[in-house]
C-alpha cells in the first residue's frame, strides 16, 4: 500500500510493470523438488553436522596417526574418477570470469577443456556459463549461440546443458546444442552418444539417436526431428545449426499408395503391439514410420493398439508427417470414440492442420470441436488461445475479441493471456 | 537357536498435522534441526525464487541467487533476534543476494565488453511471444540503472511493497527509498518514451478501458 504520494509512471511503464508481474508464474512443485535438493547438498556439504564436531578430537588423532601414510599414498597413486571432480584444465581464446561465464577475448570462440577430457566450444559470439561443476560432473548453460560438445563417457559423472527452458542431459557424447533467445528456437544435433531433452511443448522427454537433429520452434509450438545425412564435421554441424533458417524438410520416403497395401494387410493384423511406445520414447521415429511403410498405412491404421496409434501420430507430427497424423489421429477417432485419447486427437488435429499450412477454418472447427467435447481439458487454453489467434490472423476482430475474453475469463494466467488483453484492448 | 528380543509395540496415536509458526521454525533453524530446512525452503522458496526472477529476468540466475539466499539465510539465522521476523529476514537475505548479483552482472558485463541485456532471458516467461519481446526490452532498460534503484523499483512498483517495508529490507532510509524511486520512474519513462518499438506497441493502449 502507498504511504506518500508519488510521481505517477507513464502508461508504458505501468503497462510493462504489470506485465512483468503476470508474466512470472510460480515455480513448479518439480522445480521447488530440485532446488530442494541441491539446496540440501550444497549446504550440507559445506556445514559439519554436530556429531562430527564431538567426534573432531579423535578425528584429528586419527588423522595425524594416518598423515604419514596417507601422504606416501598420495604420492603413489592416482584418486579414482570417481573421488575427482570435474574441474576447467584449460580455457582457450576467452577467460573464466565470476559467476562461471565464459567471455570470449578474441573474437574466435571460446575453447574449455576439463580434466577428465570433456571438451566443448563455444561459436564466435555465444554466451555461455559453467553453473556448476563438482564429483558429480558439471551444467553448462547457454543463454545465447551455438556450443559443440565432446563429453567423455562415465558412469560416475552426469553433465546436463541448459539451453533456455530446455535441459539436455547426456550419457557421454558428441553433439551441439544451438538456443537463439530472439526467436526461441533451439537445436540439437547429436553425432555420437545418446542425449534426453526436456523443456517447454515437449510432453515427455525426447531421447535423440546419432544423427538424429531436433528442432524446436517455441513460439510456433512445433518440434521437428531430422536425420542428418552422414559425414558432417562437428565443426560444420555447428554452423548448420542457424537459428534463423526455416525449419527443414524431412526425407523421408512418400506414404505408400492404396494399392501396395493388400499384400501387406496380414502382417499389419497379425502383429498389433509393435512396441512404438518404447521406441517413441527411444526417440526412434523414422522405424516407426518404417514400419508403417513396410505394412501400409490402411492396414495398419486399422491394426494396431489405441497407444501405438498415438505412437505413431506423435512419431509423423514431429517427422512432420503431417498426412500420416492426420490419418492416424482420425483412425482413433473412428475406432475409439469414447476414447480420452480421441478428445486429445481433436485438439492434435487442429495443431496438425495448422503445421500443415492447411486453411485456418479448418484448424478452428477442430479447436471448437474440442472444446465443447473437453472445456477444462489439458489442450483447452491451447485450444482457445490458438482459435484466438487464428481469428485474429484472419481479420476476424470481433470473433477474436470475443475468443480474447473468454479466454482471460477462463486462463487469466495462461501463456496467450497478454496477448488476449492486447485484443480485448485494440480498438 | 537364535534369540530374537520381543520388545512390545504399542499403538500411539500421532499428532495431526498442524502448521509449524515462523517462530518455531525459526527455533528450529537455530537449533540445526533437519526438517527445518525442508520447511524453510518450502515455505519461503517460491516467494524468494519469483521475486528473483523478476528482478533478474532469468531464471537460472535466480535459481543461484535462492541457493545463495537460503544458505546464507542457514548460516546466520542465529542472528535474529525477533523469530517471529523469520519472513522479513529471509525476504531482506534474498534482497542483499539481489543487489549482490545485480552488482556482478554489471561488473562482468563491463569485464566482457557484452551489452548487459545480453545476459536476460525471457523464454520462461509465461506470456506471448511479442510480450515476451517487450520484456526483453523492458529488462535491457532496467539493466540501465543501479542496482538499488532498480531494486527499489520492482520491490515498489512489480512486488508492490510500502516504502516502509522496503526501507526496512534494504536497510536504508525511506527518504532514500523514495528518491531512488523517482530517480528510476523518471529515467525509466524517459527511456521508454524514447524507445520507438516499445513506445509503438503500447500507442493505443493508454486509451484502454
Amino acid at each position: 500500500m502507498k504511504t506518500t504520494a508519488e510521481p505517477p509512471d507513464s502508461p508504458a511503464l505501468v503497462s510493462l510493470t504489470q506485465l512483468l508481474r503476470a508474466a512470472t508464474a510460480p515455480p513448479t512443485a518439480a522445480a521447488l523438488e530440485r532446488g530442494l535438493n541441491e539446496l540440501r547438498a550444497r549446504y550440507l556439504a559445506g556445514r559439519p553436522g554436530r556429531r562430527d564436531i564431538r567426534r573432531w578430537g579423535l578425528v584429528l588423532v586419527a588423522a595425524s596417526c594416518l598423515l604419514a601414510g596417507g601422504a606416501l599414498w598420495l604420492f603413489r597413486s592416482q584418486p579414482s574418477p570417481a573421488e575427482r571432480p570435474v574441474a576447467v584444465s584449460s580455457v582457450e581464446g576467452g577467460r573464466l570470469l565470476d559467476g562461471g561465464y565464459l567471455a570470449e577475448s578474441e573474437g574466435r570462440g571460446v575453447k574449455v577443456q576439463f580434466n577428465e577430457g570433456t571438451e566443448f566450444v563455444l561459436a564466435p559470439g555465444t554466451r555461455g556459463r559453467i553453473r556448476a561443476l563438482g564429483v558429480d560432473g558439471a551444467k553448462f548453460a547457454i543463454e545465447r549461440g551455438s556450443a559443440t560438445f565432446r563429453i567423455v563417457p562415465s558412469p560416475d559423472h552426469q553433465w546436463s546443458v541448459e539451453a533456455g527452458p530446455f535441459v539436455v542431459t547426456v550419457k557421454g557424447t558428441d553433439f551441439t546444442v544451438d538456443w537463439d533467445p530472439s526467436t526461441e528456437r533451439l537445436h540439437v544435433s547429436l553425432r555420437r552418444g545418446r542425449v534426453a531433452i526436456s523443456g517447454p511443448i515437449l510432453s515427455e522427454q525426447l531421447v535423440l539417436r546419432p544423427g538424429q537433429k531436433l528442432s524446436v520452434n517455441l513460439p510456433q509450438a512445433e518440434t521437428l526431428i531430422t536425420e542428418e545425412q552422414p559425414g558432417p564435421t562437428a565443426s560444420a554441424a555447428a554452423t548448420n545449426a542457424s537459428s534463423s533458417a526455416p525449419l527443414p524438410a524431412p526425407s523421408l520416403p512418400p506414404v505408400s499408395t492404396p494399392s501396395g497395401e493388400s499384400q501387406a494387410r496380414s502382417t499389419a493384423a497379425a502383429s498389433s503391439e509393435r512396441g512404438w511406445v518404447k521406441a517413441l520414447a527411444n526417440g526412434q521415429w523414422d522405424q516407426i514410420l518404417a514400419d508403417v511403410e513396410r505394412d501400409g498405412v490402411a492396414p495398419t491404421l486399422q491394426a494396431v493398439s489405441s497407444a501405438e496409434l498415438f505412437a505413431l501420430a506423435d512419431a509423423a507430427r514431429y517427422r512432420r508427417r503431417s498426412d500420416l497424423a492426420r490419418a492416424a489421429l482420425l483412425a482413433h477417432r473412428r475406432r475409439f470414440p469414447s476414447s480420452p485419447r480421441s478428445t486429445d486427437a481433436t485438439f492434435l488435429l487442429g495443431r496438425t492442420e495448422e503445421v500443415a499450412g492447411s486453411t485456418k477454418p479448418q484448424a478452428i472447427r477442430w479447436y471448437d470441436e474440442y472444446l465443447v467435447r473437453a472445456p477444462t481439458g489439458r489442450y483447452a487454453a491451447e485450444a482457445l488461445g490458438r482459435k484466438m489467434s487464428l481469428l485474429g490472423e484472419l481479420g476476424q476482430s470481433d470473433a477474436a475479441r470475443r475468443a480474447a475474453d473468454d479466454y482471460l475469463d477462463r486462463f487469466p494466467e495462461g501463456s496467450y493471456a497478454g496477448a488476449a488483453r492486447a485484443l480485448v484492448r485494440s480498438p | 537357536m537364535s534369540s530374537r528380543s520381543r520388545a512390545a509395540l504399542s499403538l500411539v496415536v500421532a499428532d495431526g498435522h498442524r502448521e509449524v509458526s515462523d517462530t518455531e521454525l525459526a527455533g528450529a533453524l537455530m537449533a540445526g534441526e533437519d526438517w527445518a530446512l525442508t520447511e524453510t525452503w518450502q515455505r519461503f522458496g517460491p516467494m524468494v525464487l519469483m521475486t528473483a526472477e523478476r528482478t533478474l529476468g532469468s531464471r537460472t540466475e535466480s535459481e543461484d541467487a535462492a541457493q545463495e539466499t537460503f544458505i546464507r539465510v542457514f548460516r546466520i539465522v542465529k542472528r535474529l533476534r525477533e523469530p517471529a521476523r523469520l519472513r522479513s529476514f529471509v525476504y531482506s537475505v534474498a534482497v542483499r543476494t539481489l543487489r549482490s548479483h545485480l552488482r556482478h552482472r554489471r561488473l562482468r558485463a563491463w569485464l566482457s565488453f557484452a551489452a548487459p541485456e545480453s545476459l536476460v532471458e525471457a523464454a520462461h516467461f509465461t506470456v506471448d511471444f511479442e510480450s515476451r519481446a517487450r520484456l526483453r526490452r523492458f529488462y535491457a532498460l532496467l539493466d540501465r540503472l543501479s542496482a538499488r534503484d532498480r531494486l527499489v523499483f520492482v520491490l515498489r512498483r512489480v512486488e508492490e511493497m510500502s516504502i516502509e517495508e522496503i526501507a526496512s529490507t534494504m536497510g536504508i532510509s525511506a527518504s532514500t527509498v523514495k528518491r531512488s524511486l523517482i530517480h528510476a520512474s523518471e529515467r525509466l519513462s524517459a527511456w521508454l518514451d524514447a524507445d520507438t518499438p516499445v513506445a509503438r506497441s503500447f500507442q493505443g493502449r493508454s486509451r484502454a478501458p
